[in-house]
């Protein structure tokens, strides 16, 4: 899990199927699989999106508990150094594509906890966010609407914030281990994630 | 002589066995969803899924035997199918297909349960050890439904057992059947890894269970897997208990209706834990297995 070496994954950029790319973003943009991550306040909005109220799964989009088949990843609510660390984890287990969505001010600039010790300012900075809503907090329908900025930027190929973390990668490791100390992963990770 | 018009109705069989099982799929996820209410996704909708967890760029591999456990569950998948005689067409038959056929369906099981382990993880070895146990309870009721049945029609071929069925009129016709029947769709349940039963997958406890290190293509097969088998399992419940089929719209109809039973019943009830279900199994299934088997003495 540490370092992401190229024989940890079976490539499958496949050249071949350039041809189905088409349908293969069409299907992407159809079935968002939700890995929810409910920190913070938000984690209460996710019952009436997927409820009789709102109901999501009419666009595809499902509750999914397992990180490897996920694809888009729910943050919803302010984020410690603490739960970063999860976060980050579990980002890295999702396999790409994958999509973020961060709820609230909090993830955004810090929100209410602009001037605490103990509140991640700015989520940006240590995983790529696609879309992030504003407001404390969010109603369901902003969510919603959240999530249909989501579909559309898959659409037109926008969303990709799975391919800046592999680009930058370097950089978000840089400010990932500015705020844990080096060696984190090691550290903490491997106690987590002891099979892998 | 290769006989190619065989092949050709094998290869047509198993996608067509596909294709409805993705419906299938749909139709539980949509009925669900009805029954809470909701909208509910297109009844397509797994079909799409499968189509992205295709499309995904990567696939985490944890060596040799992650990877052959999907391929073995969707090999015995299709086997199991292409046994069951589906509207006069079987491949394969045998003087005791039944036993195959009833065995067979559970290989699945263990193929995903194969691979699952080899991942290493926790909650994979969780869900493994639920599932184990799930099937070692369940043998039992089953195993009795299936005795009961053979008791009464006097034979272990499918196919002659639906021509029976045909002169005789259908097995839940039958007194000793009908028991046999209620015991066999308690235990459909558990094979389908349906509500009371859902221990194996438990999403909201152990997340997916065996399932969760799948993802990307091994994921897409195992939802292809799931559909070849939803198929071939409620075809076979049809054919042993609801008469066969003489042509793909009768079979299609039968299958539907005992696929609402399933859903029905699993939209109601909560989930067992593991000794609860392991406890229920035991007790009145097996009771009602019993007395159908020696009703038909
Ligand atoms: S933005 Fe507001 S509602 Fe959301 S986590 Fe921050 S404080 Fe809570």
């Amino acid at each position: 899990m540490s370092e992401r070496k190229n024989d940890e994954f079976i490539s499958y950029e496949l050249k071949e199927f350039k041809l189905f790319e088409p349908l293969f973003r069409w299907a992407r943009k159809k079935s968002l699989w939700i890995v929810a991550f409910c920190t913070g306040c938000g984690g209460i909005e996710m019952p009436p999106l997927a409820t009789a109220r709102y109901d999501f799964e009419r666009f595809g989009i499902m509750p999914n508990p397992a990180p490897r088949m996920g694809d888009l990843f729910l943050i919803t609510g302010y984020v410690t150094p603490k739960t970063l660390k999860r976060i980050i984890i579990t980002y890295e287990m999702m396999q790409d594509p994958k999509y973020v969505l961060a709820h609230g001010s909090c993830p955004i600039n810090g929100g209410v906890y602009w001037d605490s010790y103990n509140v991640v300012k700015q989520l940006d900075k240590y995983i790529p966010i696609d879309v992030a809503i504003a407001g404390c907090m969010p109603r369901a329908e902003a969510v919603m609407q959240g999530i249909m900025d989501i579909i559309r930027k898959i659409e037109n190929g926008e969303a990709d914030g799975w391919k800046r973390y592999r680009e930058n990668y370097e950089w978000y490791r840089k400010n990932q281990d500015e705020l844990f100390g080096e060696g984190w992963r090691e550290k903490d990770a491997k106690r987590w994630l002891a099979w892998l | 002589m290769f006989d190619w018009k065989l092949a050709l109705e094998a290869i047509g069989m198993v996608i067509y066995a596909t294709f409805m099982g993705f419906i299938f799929m749909g139709i539980e996820r949509k009925a669900m969803a009805r029954i809470q209410r909701r909208i509910g996704p297109p009844i397509y909708q797994p079909i799409i899924d499968t189509l992205k967890l295709l499309g995904k760029k990567e696939s985490v591999s944890h060596g040799l035997i992650y990877d052959f456990g999907p391929v073995f569950a969707l090999g015995a998948s299709i086997t199991a199918l292409l046994f069951i005689p589906i509207a006069n067409f079987q491949l394969f038959s045998s003087n005791a297909d039944l036993i195959v056929v009833a065995y067979l369906l559970e290989v699945p099981m263990l193929g995903i349960m194969l691979g699952a382990m080899s991942s290493g993880n926790p909650y994979s070895a969780l869900g493994v050890q639920r599932g184990l146990l799930t099937m070692v309870a369940m043998q039992l009721p089953y195993g009795l439904a299936l005795i009961a049945l053979i008791q009464h029609w006097g034979t272990f071929k499918l196919s002659n057992i639906v021509a029976l069925q045909q002169v005789h009129g259908w097995s839940i016709t039958v007194p000793a059947l009908l028991l046999a029947f209620i015991v066999f769709d308690i235990v459909f349940q558990a094979l389908l890894g349906l509500e009371p039963f859902d221990i194996v997958s438990a999403p909201a406890e152990i997340s997916m269970g065996p399932m969760v290190e799948y993802g990307g293509k091994h994921a897409a097969l195992l939802f292809t897997q799931h559909a070849v088998q939803l198929f071939a399992e409620t075809a076979f419940f049809a054919v042993l208990f609801l008469g066969g089929a003489s042509n793909l719209l009768e079979l299609l109809v039968k299958q539907i209706a005992v696929l609402f039973i399933a859903i029905f019943v699993a939209s109601i009830y909560p989930r067992f834990t593991i000794d609860q279900a392991a406890k229920f199994f035991w007790k009145w299934p097996t009771i009602i297995g019993i007395i159908a088997v020696l009703l038909t003495m």
